[in-house]
């Protein structure tokens, strides 16, 4: 077995940080600078590789197709600590290998509170009921038989970075901001299927409710639904995957990833909040001095650098160094991305790339020489309404160490000489 | 001479299916849905590991109770001691009903009740065991064309005919029945508009909690391992490390029963009797000095008198007002920093990143 396929199978951090065993770049790379006779020209080009010879796999080796086996590292890693148990955990989008605005449907993070439910979308139900004038029944076929809407979203995790509040833990982006992805969704607005149902005048909450073993329930207030939530069965143009929720789930634009409630099957309208145990156990954030904020919905201001970072070190040496990362805002789109290359003594305007959409992940670059000293990179977003991406620093001094949600704060990323990344907080 | 107690070998044979060959009628794959069931306390298959129970590698010709590293309860061990050895028989009596064979056994699962699932369950486990003899090679046959047509053909809707059709703009959907809401609608606000009649005391509570929760979350609600530790921890919302518990930090009790009613025993929702969830509501009451008196009784009457000593401390969403908002509003750009920035924290101090195999962080995901 080479080296790679090793550093494949188990690929530690260690391993990454030691020899830049990223992945098949890094290995292609390697076969380079490997080359025993550079007057005799790469091997890569002078030998005929097996792939330019014989034939591969006809259609149909795989009728649904998987990425290139040197991408097997590009998967989604839980952190096996943090939880009792995989059925009720989490586990991080590998952010710091993806790249562009979509996330792909296998590599989004997962979040379950009583496993993946396997729902039989001929044995699925969406019952709305409470303050109607019809209580009603969809089948999954009724549904689709609403018009339909497609938006590309964030979802992002209240409890993303909330791990770093007390200071740097983990080295990766993939653990430290992970748990994001982005999708475009197929669905029906949810205001469709409430005036099929015909709400009430005093009908100012909705709770809605999963499927699943943690029959998972939010309340949500009537003004949001109405606005822009989604009612989705696909994503990414295919029907959604188990652990997102299949066969139908809620979308809640730019708002904690605990509303957009998965199998969804039950929407009641009330005329008060039900107060249930996520969000007041759960995604309530503690403050200080004891006080406790609750029902905070909307994921704020946020970026991140996914590369260079931990996973992703500078394996080529100085010259033309490519930054690339993450800007999203739960209150529409992002306006400005900052990047410092000094740990914040001077910025330089990065530039965004691709669609910029509301409530969507947008993608930013800032190329630059690398002389090859140390580096403290960060990244700082200003969205639509004009917030900006405040300082972890200045995010303790206003809640405390003990919020575990919405942390926001601008991430360090040291790069050292050698381009191996660290994750770091400076003065 | 097996010391084993006669009524659980009657037991046993009772329930004998089919000739002792559960193995061979069981079906692997729909085994392995069954096993669902189990996972939220066992493992089974490479690198499976103890969790709440034992890991159940080779559990065919096991005897009870034996595996060194798992702490079981006296009575399995004696059972083991007394001969019982697990085989199809065995386990098909103890997966039946675990506390008709043996009555002290901590395992918190009711049982399973369709023979069949016991079965492919069973072949399931077996597929894990070098000591079950079995033979499941199930012949390999094409499906007749009938089969995949019934495989693919969309099962037809919902008979919405049979229904009340809805009367909205899109005729879409159909009237929920009033027994279809009352089979879902199990939610219960703090006003305390929900809940279901019943009644249970603390001293009825404590029973089933230690025989339906305590494996996880402790006998006195402190948390087993990582289990969530559900009482203590008053007046440790200003410390460093805050315990959150429904008596510290949770503001309404209707929550309690809400919850626990809809997603616990973990990996058994939806398993308990209204009263039986009164019962336990009133013995988290008690675990967290909120009631004193065994004898309490909560009941759908007294229920919403009940306050918990941190409801006032919740309030409204106010990070607007936090001054980096303001501050930062015209961020600099050059020149924002006197002194060039030193590192004052790594994470690689901590190191409990995946894949490194030092120690682990005090981190909580929520
Ligand atoms: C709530 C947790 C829980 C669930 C659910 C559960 N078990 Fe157990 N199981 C235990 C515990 C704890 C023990 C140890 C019992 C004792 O020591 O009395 C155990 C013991 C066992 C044993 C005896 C093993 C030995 O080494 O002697 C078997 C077999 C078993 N369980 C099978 C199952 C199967 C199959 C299921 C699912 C159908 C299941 N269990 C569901 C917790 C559980
Ligand atoms: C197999 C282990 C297990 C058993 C048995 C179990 N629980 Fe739980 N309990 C959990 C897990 C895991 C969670 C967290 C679930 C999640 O991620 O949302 C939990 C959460 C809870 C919570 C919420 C804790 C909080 O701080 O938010 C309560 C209350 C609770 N359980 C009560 C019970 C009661 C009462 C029983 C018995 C009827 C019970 N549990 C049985 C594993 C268990």
């Amino acid at each position: 077995m080479s080296e790679r396929d090793q550093g494949v199978k188990n690929p530690s951090r260690r391993a990454l940080l030691r020899g830049g065993l990223a992945g098949g770049g890094a290995a292609l790379m390697a076969g380079l600078t490997a080359g025993k006779s550079i007057a005799a020209g790469d091997p890569a080009i002078t030998d005929i590789q097996d792939w330019n010879r014989y034939l591969g796999d006809g259609v149909d080796a795989a009728p649904y197709g998987m990425p290139s086996e040197f991408e097997a590292d590009v998967v989604r890693r839980n952190v096996a600590w943090l939880t009792a148990d995989t059925t009720s955990s989490i586990n991080f989008t590998p952010l710091h290998a993806l790249d562009g605005i979509i996330t792909p449907n296998g590599v989004c993070f997962e979040r379950h509170h009583g496993g993946v439910a396997e729902v039989d979308p001929m044995q699925h139900r969406l019952m709305i009921h409470g303050l109607v004038e019809q209580p009603l029944v969809f089948t999954m076929q009724d549904l689709m038989r609403f018009p339909r809407q497609n938006h590309a979203y964030f979802l992002e995790c209240a409890a993303n970075s909330g791990m770093e509040w007390r200071g740097a833990q983990l080295n990766g982006c993939q653990f430290t901001h992970g748990m994001v992805h982005n999708v475009v969704y197929t669905g029906v607005p949810l205001r469709a299927l409430l005036e099929e149902a015909g709400v009430k005048t005093d009908g100012k909450w909705l709770l809605a409710e999963g499927a699943d073993a943690a029959a998972m329930t939010r309340s949500i207030p009537m003004e949001k639904v109405l606005d822009d939530c989604l009612v989705a069965f696909k994503m990414n143009g295919e029907a959604l995957r188990p652990e997102q929720g299949y066969p139908v789930r809620l979308v809640v634009p730019g708002w904690e990833g605990n509303m957009w409630v998965k199998w969804l099957r039950r929407l009641e309208v009330g005329d008060k909040p039900w107060h249930q145990r996520e969000e007041t156990s759960k995604y309530t954030d503690l403050l200080a001095n004891g006080k406790a904020r609750r029902f905070t919905w909307v994921m704020d201001v946020k970026s991140v650098i996914t590369s260079p970072s931990p996973q992703a070190p500078i394996t080529h040496g100085k010259g033309r160094t490519v930054v690339t990362g993450l800007a999203w805002s739960g209150n529409g789109t992002i306006k400005d991305v900052d990047v410092t290359l000094d740990g914040g003594r001077n910025w330089h305007k990065a530039r965004i790339d691709g669609p910029s959409l509301s409530k969507s992940l947008h993608r930013f670059y800032y190329e630059f020489d690398w002389d090859g000293s140390e580096l403290f990179l960060q990244s700082r977003a200003i969205d639509e309404l004009g917030n900006v991406q405040p300082t972890k620093d200045a995010l303790r001094a206003a809640r405390g160490e003990n919020s575990i949600y919405h942390n926001n704060g601008i991430q360090t990323w040291y790069v050292r000489a050698d381009g191996v990344t660290e994750n770091v907080e400076i003065s | 001479m097996l010391k084993f107690p006669k009524s659980v070998l009657l037991a046993t044979a009772a329930i004998a299916f089919s000739g002792g060959s559960v193995l061979a009628s069981g079906d692997i794959d729909a085994g392995e849905k069954v096993f669902k069931k189990c996972m939220a306390c066992h493992m089974v298959g490479d690198g499976a590991k103890h969790r709440v129970g034992p890991e159940l590698n080779d559990v065919f010709g096991r005897v009870a109770g034996s595996l060194d590293d798992f702490k079981y309860s006296p009575a399995m061990k004696e059972a083991g001691a007394g001969g019982l050895v697990w085989g199809a028989d065995t386990l098909a009596t103890y997966l039946h009903k675990p506390k008709d064979m043996i009555p002290k056994t901590k395992m918190a699962f009711a049982g399973l009740k369709k023979e069949a699932d016991i079965e492919n369950v069973l072949a399931y486990l077996a597929s894990f065991s070098a000591g079950a003899d079995m033979d499941t090679a199930e012949p390999e046959s094409t499906p007749t064309a009938e089969e995949t047509a019934e495989q693919t053909a969309p099962t037809p809707a919902l008979q919405n005919a049979d229904y009340e059709p809805s009367t909205g703009p899109m005729g879409l959907g159909r009237v929920a029945l009033p027994e279809e809401i009352a089979a879902w609608d199990i939610d219960i606000r703090p006003d305390g508009m929900g809940l279901p009649a019943g009644k249970g005391t603390v001293a009825e509570g404590e029973v089933v909690f230690t025989e339906r929760c305590a494996t996880c979350h402790g006998d006195f609600g402190e948390g087993r391992d990582r289990w969530p530790v559900l009482a203590g921890g008053q007046d440790t919302l200003t410390d460093e490390r805050p315990e959150k518990t429904i008596g510290s930090y949770w503001p309404y009790l209707s929550t309690v029963y809400d919850y626990v009613r809809r997603a616990m025993p973990f990996g058994d929702a939806r398993s308990l009797t209204n009263d039986e969830v009164y019962a336990i509501t009133a013995y988290l009451l008690y675990l967290n000095d909120i009631v004193t008196d065994e004898a309490f009784e909560l009941n759908s009457e007294n229920f919403t008198d009940i306050h918990l000593p941190n409801e006032e401390n919740f309030i409204a969403d106010d990070r607007q007002e936090e001054p980096h908002w303001k501050a930062d509003a015209d961020p600099c750009m050059t020149d924002c920093k006197a002194e060039p920035a030193k590192i004052t924290m790594r994470a690689r101090v901590l190191d409990v990143t995946p894949d490194s195999d030092e120690g682990e962080g005090g981190g909580q995901v929520d």
